[in-house]
């Protein structure tokens, strides 16, 4: 295992997570203000908030429980449906209505799918549980892109604006500030959660599953909890992706959506919860200033595969793996933190 | 590179771009401005500024970059000639990379970054409905949309520069019912808008020319098997299949289509996008006796369209993007020309509201395939459609016009 | 009745292209326990072969013989390079493998320039039995299908390599500790699976269009198939594609085609769920 620099000392430890917190939430506070003459980079950075969910959504699974989700796109995509459709055919797109109904809407559809991949007599492996999660996003995608009713291949389009009372919510500043408080939201009930005892078993479960199922922990449901929690979070994102792009279609929902979060998830530091962030933001501003340049339009998906194979054969813990020590990655639990930390 | 990286000065950034507009730079590719045509010469007003968005990149790229290329042939040919009003065109391309959902971001950028007068471009329906959005609704901004499609767009500020399903069908049908004699019809499909609302005209066409619809039935856009189809149109004794399937599934089918003899047996294919662009898409004899019915042929005896094609050729030499009509480079032809003559009329006012309004009556005297103009309020234009049939010589395939029909009513909205 | 013929001769021979597709897939998986994402591109590159040797001049037959050894060599040179450090953690080989076939995917697209390419049967047309057409091409698969699973079965099964392979998959210490070199047999079992799916590209191409999208469009039915088959046999996987091959082909005479296509997902998925350890549980190989 190798251990990275700015490390553990002797007596207090050095917190390098807080700092990185506090830095991103700053830069991220500084955004509307330097930006407000550029509405293309408003609009740049409302989308890196609301795939940031999303690819929080994606860690809670993979990084804290050790679920491979090639299939998270899933929850993100259905949930921009309903919402695009309740808006188009309802007529209704109230922010204290759509989006708990697009929180809803992920949590119930992937609870479902963590009770047939995951729950059962038997354990499932975790192969099966990856192939699963990829065939449901897969068949999904297909079988909306055939579906007349949702727009089939065309997927649905003009989707009517997010409304708070009369106020309508365009990109801009305001969806901007919106898609923060929401990221910010998201940020603090996952971290609460998951430096809870909670968090506490599922560290447990990614050092060593059997040993804690011995203990009479059912592993099983913790990570279909975890899924559902983080099934939640997709559907969010997904409903202001929706109303933030004015546009959902069938590629929403696919397998190519789901491991684009794979990708942001471990650039930025898988297992951390400001790791996603950080690769998200890192992967689409790169790809925004990039694409400018020709030669590196048409070949940008080749890098992305090469950053994604550097990242999974030499440097597994992403980005924040750099200057984030093991240690304080695994983090601490519950309500105090031990006073000694290593031996 | 400079104003990526600086947003927060933008009296920098427009000092920069009047800077470069007045070098003598034609091409100004990287960083700096995206993909930007510029012109050699600056006027005071300030250049126009035309949004291409197409999709450079992913499945349909081929078209996409023919687009491109048309739009930046008939741009130069227009500033060659002094510009609309002694004002030059600048063009700003994004690619919309075939996927809807990549596209929307950066059509964005041509709206609120490049901050363009006219977005012209997208090629499926699904690309259309994705970007009409953020261009018309959202962004205020006049859209022209310049491919052949299944009709029924009728938004304020969106203007069609393409075939409609009247204009593919009125003649076309008739003709294969009446000359032809072929009765029995088959509705292969993709599943999506376009062969949906296509073939719901057609059905009322070949219904009302005495016709008969044997099945419609529609297919993911992949699929790789047809064996259930073949069967039914062997079944069903059908004699002309009336294709609306795209690639990538296209190439199968119409394999397995050959395969099994309907064209031996007298059956008729007729495909109502095809084009030159696609003669290479399969074995020669596949395509043999394939009817297609378009804007523009590239056999077409037309002095100024002839002279097109060289010109073109003379800026593209050897390129691999035709100038045809099935991948909307002649509907992209003709929505740069009717913009211009729009804005010619405006003197120079290039609000969407007044460009809209001079547009809706707009009518170009030449063109591929001849002139078209637009019908006043139904933002769709009246062109010359014609009917042609492929012909395999020597392995080589060519399109052959079989009749050409004047000014053909688009009949939508 | 010709029509129940007809129904026949097409189903057999897209579940032929499916086991051709998935045999390469199901060895790897079967043999060495990874699930091998790039399958689709090795299937990709071997159609892709066929195209180059055919735009160079060398002929059709010459790329369709040339595809194995290429995509073979391929699958060598990355299994030592790469594949080797995801013995122990099936899950990251497929990030690892996903963005393998990612890289290969997209520089083959931009080789093509986004076009489709239409690739000629080496031996075009079709025969006809009474008053129905049977394409040869097709009719060709079907054998070298059967003859290409014969051939694999025989060498494992019957040969001192297959011995060595499947005593390194039932036990890898004990094998080496009898002076069986276990890298260099994942090495080769890894080459051969690649061989497979190069094949089957150069194969199935003249039935499709070349687009850098011709092997991914099989790959989660390929997943499936294995699944459903069971991993760790060798007929499982065999099994499994032709009958999700099967559903693929027959379900559109029952239901509307665009249902018929994520129906045959969900159910595969189902099974695999219900019955977990697949067709084939007993004879493992």
């Amino acid at each position: 295992m190798s251990t990275a620099r700015g490390v553990v000392r002797r007596g207090r430890p050095l917190r390098v997570l807080p700092i990185v917190e506090l830095g991103c939430l700053a830069a991220l506070l500084v955004v509307p203000f330097v930006l407000s003459e550029r509405p293309d980079l408003m609009t740049l950075m409302t989308n890196v908030l609301i795939l940031s969910m999303f690819a929080i959504s994606f860690d809670l699974c993979w990084g804290y429980s050790g679920i491979m989700s090639f299939g998270q796109a899933l929850f993100f995509g259905v949930s921009g449906y309903v919402i695009a459709l309740v808006g188009r055919d309802l007529g209704f797109s109230h922010i204290w209505g759509v989006l708990p109904l697009a929180i809803l809407t992920g949590t119930a559809l992937s609870f479902i799918f963590a009770m047939f991949l995951l729950l059962g007599r038997k354990t499932p492996t975790a192969i099966f549980v990856a192939l699963g999660t990829l065939t449901g996003s897969y068949a999904a995608e297909r079988l909306v892109s055939g579906w007349q009713y949702v727009g089939a291949g065309n997927g649905l389009s003009s989707v009517k604006l997010l409304q708070l009372g009369q106020y309508e919510f365009v990109e801009g500043v305001a969806f901007y500030s919106l898609a923060l408080a929401l990221l910010a939201l998201v940020y603090l009930a996952s971290r609460g959660l998951m430096r809870s005892q909670f968090g506490l078993v599922l560290a447990g479960m990614r050092q060593n599953e059997e040993r804690l199922a011995f203990f009479g922990y059912r592993i099983q449901v913790y990570k279909a909890l975890v899924f559902s929690f983080a099934g939640g979070i997709a559907g969010l994102s997904g409903a202001l992706y929706s109303y933030h792009q004015g546009f959902i279609g069938p590629g929403n929902m696919g397998p190519g959506l789901s491991t684009t979060a794979v990708i942001y998830c471990l650039f930025g530091g898988a297992g951390t919860l400001i790791g996603p962030v950080i690769g998200t933001a890192a992967i689409e501003l790169l790809s925004y200033f990039l694409s400018d340049t020709a030669a590196i339009r048409s070949f940008w998906p080749v890098i992305l595969g090469l950053v994604l194979l550097v990242v999974v054969m030499f440097q597994s813990t992403g980005l924040l793996g750099l200057i984030v020590s093991t240690r304080e990655r695994i983090g601490s639990y519950g309500a105090r933190m031990p006073r000694k930390p290593e031996a | 590179m400079d104003d990526a990286r600086q947003p927060s000065s933008p009296s920098r950034r427009r000092f920069l771009s009047g800077a470069a507009a007045l070098s003598t730079a034609g091409w100004v590719g990287g960083t700096a401005t995206g993909w930007l045509l510029q012109p050699k010469w600056a006027h005071a007003a300030g250049p126009i500024k035309m949004g291409i968005a197409t999709d450079i990149t992913g499945a349909i790229a081929p078209s996409g970059n023919a687009n491109w290329q048309v739009a930046q042939f008939v741009v130069e040919q227009i500033n060659k000639a002094g510009g609309i009003n002694g004002q030059p065109i600048e063009l700003y391309l994004e690619d919309t990379a075939s996927d809807p959902k990549i596209a929307v971001g950066n059509v964005r950028r041509l709206i609120q970054e490049r901050k363009v007068n006219v977005v012209l471009g997208g090629i499926t329906s699904a690309m259309r409905q994705a970007i009409k959005d953020p261009i018309v609704n959202r962004g205020r901004t006049l859209y022209i949309y310049p491919q052949l499609y299944e009709g029924q767009e009728c938004t304020k500020f969106l203007f069609n520069t393409g075939p409609t399903p009247a204009q593919q069908c009125d003649k076309l049908i008739p003709y294969i019912i009446k000359t032809l004699g072929k009765k029995r019809f088959a509705m292969p499909s993709a599943n999506y808008v376009w062969p949906q609302l296509l073939n719901k005209y057609a059905r009322k066409v070949i219904e009302a020319n005495g016709g008969e619809v044997v099945f419609e039935e529609y297919y993911p856009l992949d699929q790789a098997e047809y064996s259930a189809t073949i069967a039914k149109i062997k079944d069903g004794r059908v004699d002309c299949v009336f294709n609306t399937v795209i690639p990538p599934g296209l190439q199968p089918f119409v394999k397995q289509l050959h395969e099994s003899g309907f064209q031996k047996n007298g059956g008729v294919l007729a495909c109502v996008y095809y084009d030159e662009n696609l003669l290479n898409y399969h074995p020669a004899a596949e395509m043999d006796g394939l009817l297609s019915c378009l804007d523009y042929f590239q056999s077409i005896d037309d002095p100024f369209s002839k002279q097109l094609q060289v010109d073109y050729a003379k800026k593209f030499p050897d390129t691999k993007y035709l100038f045809t009509a099935g991948s909307a480079a002649t509907g992209m032809y003709r929505g740069v020309k009717f913009y211009e003559a729009a804005v010619r009329q405006t003197k120079g006012d290039l609000s969407r509201e007044a460009v809209a309004a001079a547009m809706d009556s707009a009518k170009l005297a030449n063109g591929p395939g001849g002139g078209a103009e637009m019908v006043p309020g139904k933002y769709h234009c009246k062109m010359n459609m014609y009917i042609a049939q492929c012909k395999v010589a020597g392995g080589k395939t060519r399109y052959d016009v079989i009749s050409k029909s004047d000014m053909v009513d688009p009949r939508e909205c | 009745m010709d029509v129940a013929v007809k129904l026949a001769f097409d189903i057999l021979s897209f579940s032929s292209v499916m086991v051709l597709i998935v045999l390469g897939l199901g060895v790897i998986a079967s043999m060495m326990g990874i699930f091998n994402f790039a399958h689709g591109e090795f299937v990709l590159l071997g159609a892709y072969t066929v195209f180059l040797a055919n735009e160079a001049g060398f002929g059709l037959w010459t790329g369709v013989i040339a595809a194995p050894f290429v995509v073979g060599l391929l699958g060598l040179v990355m299994e030592r390079t790469i594949i080797k450090r995801f013995y122990n953690t099936p899950i990251i080989a497929m990030l690892g493998t996903y963005a393998i076939g990612l890289v290969i995917r997209e520089i083959v697209r931009g080789l093509l320039g986004g076009h489709y390419k239409s690739i000629p049967e080496p031996i075009e047309g079709a025969f006809s039995i009474g008053e129905m057409n049977f394409s040869i091409w097709r009719s060709l698969i079907i054998v070298i299908t059967l003859v290409v699973i014969s051939a694999s079965w025989l060498m494992l099964a019957r040969t001192s390599i297959g011995l060595r392979i499947r005593g390194s998959l039932e036990n890898p210490m004990l094998a080496r500790s009898c002076g069986i070199s276990t890298t260099s047999l994942y090495a080769l079992t890894f080459a051969f699976g690649s061989a497979l799916a190069g094949l089957a590209g150069a194969l199935i191409v003249p039935l499709y269009q070349l687009s850098a999208d011709i092997g991914i469009r099989f790959l989660v039915q390929a997943f499936l198939s294995v699944m459903l088959g069971g991993v760790g046999t060798f007929e499982g996987p065999v099994l499994g594609a032709a009958v999700v091959g099967m559903m693929a082909s027959g379900l559109p005479w029952v239901v509307i085609p665009v249902l018929a296509d994520p129906l045959v997902f969900v159910i595969a998925l189902v099974f695999v769920k219900l019955r977990p350890q697949g067709f084939i549980t007993v004879g493992r190989l």
